[in-house]
């Protein structure tokens, strides 16, 4: 078991996600940074689909009630165990009764503490991942105990992945033209990947919104089907960019479509953080 | 007839595709795609589908390979023969009164009809579920009686009561739960839309059919504190 002293910002237990429910309207969630939370979970031999801490700007304070191995991916986000520096992709020992603390995001904004066994909370349609009216909380809260899995996890000695080198700081976001995209006239279509935008204060695990105004004309649609990384424009030119809580159909044109990895890494982007769009020439 | 056969196919990502049609919604095409995505989602290179009012998302295993490949297997599987969508009947007690209607004075003016003209249209008329989306468990359904159309709030509310009964443009639905919304409150049901610990979790599904039926707060109450002890079974209809 784990304990949580103080929560950090939004700090939420997160998995591949509910993949079966969307046909009730229930959001898929899950890590935002599906390729950093998986890495977490190979490195310490867990299941693919094994729960972790996704920590968002400034992580947690907490307590091990038991041994386990961690790891760290993600965003660096000084983290120390009692004393100890830890460095991300690297499986470290824990004992019981140490603290691991962290700090402020410095580059990326959402870290993941893997733990051998896993987060093993309660599963609510097949998954654990925190989502508000489905599980009793959208993020962890303060002196609660959090179970975790068995595992007879033992490192090989000096086991590190290469340290992941993707530059969070990377403007460049790739992605596919939208079903909508048709509509725009020639002049808009290339202005969407020449501007620079800015993500706005309105970011979070539902949908990333971006400051700058994108007027078009686009012909209003019926409800359709939306997906995490689908970018719609509302009548008054915002782009919403949305993520893996967000609802599952939308009223919006759906302008483009983030790559799985471009979602990625928007996620470990936040606040002012600026972007430009490249589209790739095709889907297939 | 033939019509409903004409749908447009795109990707969304490598391993999405999207149908669309050109005709506006209407019960045959809901119908034809409730079918269609039940023979779909046999296929076992298909995780699942999503539905819209006229489109279908097909979420593949692999990538996809070749487009056309899809369109002409698709093209082929949708002439097959299909199941009959029957859909289920059911009534949901809704109370009018005015602490659970927040708007009903205001669109009863905007509309020109009296508040027991708005209450009695909306209660006579029998609703489709298209689909489910914008909250879990959120229904929308089709049906509503053109008298009653309303644009949407400039601003929308910021929180919506859970089990509030709204109208919004062309639309009328319930909020499941406590959300931000643009529709006009005119009512609220003690009845539970979504309830996660259940498998399925809403009762409803596309194809289904749906009728209002007037409470009084007393029975708001009686049947909210049942449904709290678990004692409140909805009722089905043929």
């Amino acid at each position: 078991m784990i304990e949580i002293l103080q929560t950090g910002i939004h700090t939420s237990i997160q998995d591949i996600g509910r993949h079966h429910f969307k046909h009730f309207g229930v959001p898929v969630s899950g890590a935002l940074d599906q390729s950093a939370y998986l890495i977490a979970n190979s490195l310490l031999n867990n299941s693919p689909k094994a729960a972790v801490l996704e920590c968002c700007i400034k992580g947690p304070k907490l307590k091990f009630h038991d041994d386990f191995y961690i790891c760290l991916t993600g965003a660096e986000m000084n983290a120390r165990l009692n004393d100890k520096i830890l460095k991300n992709y690297k499986p470290y020992f824990v004992k019981k009764e140490d603290v691991l603390s962290f700090g402020i995001a410095k580059s990326g904004c959402r870290t993941y503490l893997g733990i051998s066994g896993g987060i093993k909370t309660e599963k609510v349609l097949g998954s654990r991942s925190q989502y508000k009216n489905i599980t009793s909380s959208d993020k962890i809260s303060k002196n609660t105990i959090i179970p975790i899995g068995k595992s007879n996890f033992k490192p090989a000695v000096g086991t590190r992945v290469k340290e992941q080198k993707i530059n969070y700081a990377n403007k460049k976001i790739e992605v596919y033209k939208g079903p909508e995209f048709k509509y725009l006239g020639k002049d808009q279509q290339n202005l969407i990947e020449k501007k620079i935008f800015q993500i706005s204060s309105l970011n979070n695990r539902m949908a990333y919104q971006l400051k700058e105004k994108f007027t078009h004309s686009l012909p209003q649609i019926w409800t359709s089907p939306v997906i995490p990384g689908t970018v719609q424009c509302t009548p008054d030119g915002s782009l919403i960019i949305l993520m893996r809580d967000s609802q599952i159909t939308g009223g919006y044109p759906r302008l483009l479509q983030l790559t799985e990895s471009s979602i990625q890494l928007i996620s470990q982007k936040t606040t002012n953080s600026e972007i430009r769009f490249q589209i790739l020439p095709k889907i297939i | 007839m033939i019509d409903l056969f004409k749908f447009k196919i795109s990707a969304l990502n490598t391993k999405t595709i999207l149908l669309e049609w050109r005709k506006e919604p209407s019960d045959a095409l809901l119908e034809h795609i409730i079918k269609f995505k039940s023979l779909i989602e046999k296929d076992f290179q298909v995780e699942r589908c999503v539905t819209g009012y006229k489109s279908l998302l097909i979420e593949i295993k692999n990538k996809i390979k070749s487009l056309t490949y899809w369109e002409e297997y698709l093209k082929k599987l949708q002439k097959k023969n299909k199941p009959i969508i029957k859909g289920d009947h059911w009534k949901i007690p809704v109370c009018y009164d005015l602490k659970y209607a927040p708007d009903l004075l205001n669109l009863s003016k905007e509309i020109n009809l009296d508040k027991s003209e708005v209450i009695k249209l909306h209660l006579s008329a029998l609703y489709r579920v298209y689909f489910l989306g914008f909250l879990p468990g959120f229904l929308y359904l089709g049906g509503l009686d053109n008298r009653l159309y309303l644009r949407r709030k400039k601003k929308p509310l910021l929180k919506v009561p859970k089990g509030a009964v709204a109208i919004g443009g062309m639309q009328t639905g319930i909020y499941p739960n406590i959300s931000p919304g643009g529709w006009h409150l005119i009512g609220n049901t003690p009845v539970n839309l979504f309830n996660p610990k259940k498998n399925p979790p809403c009762f409803a599904k596309p194809g289904d059919w749906i009728s209002f039926e007037q409470i009084d707060s007393h029975t708001y109450t009686k049947i909210e504190s049942e449904q709290q002890n678990g004692n409140y079974q909805l009722n089905k209809y043929d």
